[in-house]
């Protein structure tokens, strides 16, 4: 311990410097943890856990009801097919078929200096006029991205995500359109249609037909909050 | 002994009423540095245990250590190599490799 002894003073000031550091992290520290972000976050993460297992009750709660719903309209099978067209109609039935499955990524090509880049990045007016011409060659039903487009369906840009019945969803966009294949794939392939428009900016657009095209059922809520029938029967 | 417990308490006094806030930015930096201040404390504490200390190297590698570990992982993010984890691997692992050793010589002793 002789040797020690000779820098008393020094290691004293080495000691109080880490101390120093010592102190002033395990304040920063506490501080980081005491500070709003960070009890918002974990809030914010427990509030979106109890959401999540809210809607997965729901769901088994409304595949409950609805095998009860097929159940009791068994017994009337006339009713019962009335209430199934119904359905279809609405797009509350998954639905299988010929058709095309057609994906549309951003583009890649580089934007040049000056240029605007919203060119070169899909949006809600892109999408709409693919669904504009598939409908328009007698697309039965069409889905975006899992996404069955109903009447009520919106298609709406949300930032650089793309918003179909409120549920946000990124680029690559695939379509799911049942309805004559041919007829489908050449709507989109004419020319000066939407394809070639589309590829002026390198927008890629990929058709694929299909015997068996998938379309699943509207997921989001059926019932109107404003609109009311109008008194006087059905007819 | 009694010298630098009595730094060190110092020290903490003056880290805990002092009114510095290390921006978040460089906080990562700053706790780098701390281990290796720490690193620099128990090899110190390792070597007079060893009867091999050394004022000079002492003082200067507490500082240089620390400023170098801090430089490195500052160099280290501006390239996008992340030398923060490299260092906290490395200062720690020496830690816990004087400690052991400082174990072993109170065991010997007693």
């Amino acid at each position: 311990m002789h040797r020690f002894k000779k820098g008393h003073i020094s290691i004293a000031l080495v000691c109080a410097v880490l101390g120093f550091m010592i102190a002033l992290q395990f304040r920063i520290s506490m501080d980081q943890k005491a500070s709003l972000p960070y009890q918002r976050l974990e809030e914010l993460s427990s509030r979106l856990l109890d959401a999540e297992r809210e809607r997965d009750k729901l769901q088994e709660k409304i595949a409950a009801l609805e095998a009860a719903v097929e159940n009791g309209e068994a017994k009337n099978p006339a009713g019962h097919r009335a209430a199934e067209n119904m359905r279809e109609r609405a797009g509350l039935v998954a639905m299988e078929g010929p058709g095309v499955i057609v994906t549309i990524d951003d583009s890649k090509i580089k934007s040049k200096a000056g240029d605007n880049q919203n060119l070169y990045i899909i949006h809600d007016d892109d999408l709409l006029r693919v669904i504009n011409e598939l409908r328009a060659a007698g697309a039965e039903v069409i889905s975006i991205n899992g996404q069955r487009l109903t009447a009520s369906s919106e298609i709406r840009c949300a930032g650089p995500t793309l918003s179909v019945n409120n549920v946000r969803s990124a680029p690559p966009y695939e379509i799911h359109a049942i309805g004559d294949a041919a007829t489908l794939e050449n709507s989109l392939k004419m020319r000066g249609g939407v394809m070639e428009t589309l590829a002026v900016w390198g927008i890629q657009l990929e058709i694929q037909t299909s015997e068996n095209v998938e379309v699943p059922a509207y997921k989001g809520t059926t019932q109107f909050q404003y609109a009311k029938p109008v008194g006087g029967g059905s007819q | 002994m009694i010298t630098a417990i009595g730094g060190l308490l110092v020290g903490l006094l003056l880290g805990a009423f002092c009114p510095i806030i290390i921006p978040v930015a460089y906080s990562k930096l700053f706790s780098v540095a701390l281990l290796a201040c720490l690193d620099s404390v128990f090899g110190g504490y390792r070597s007079v245990l060893e009867d091999k200390f050394d004022n000079t190297i002492f003082i200067s590698g507490f500082f240089t250590n620390a400023l170098l570990a801090a430089f490195l992982v500052y160099v280290g993010d501006h390239l996008s190599i992340d030398l923060y984890y490299v260092a906290l691997l490395t200062f720690g692992f020496r830690i816990f490799q004087n400690l052991a050793i400082i174990r072993r010589y109170f065991l010997k002793k007693h």
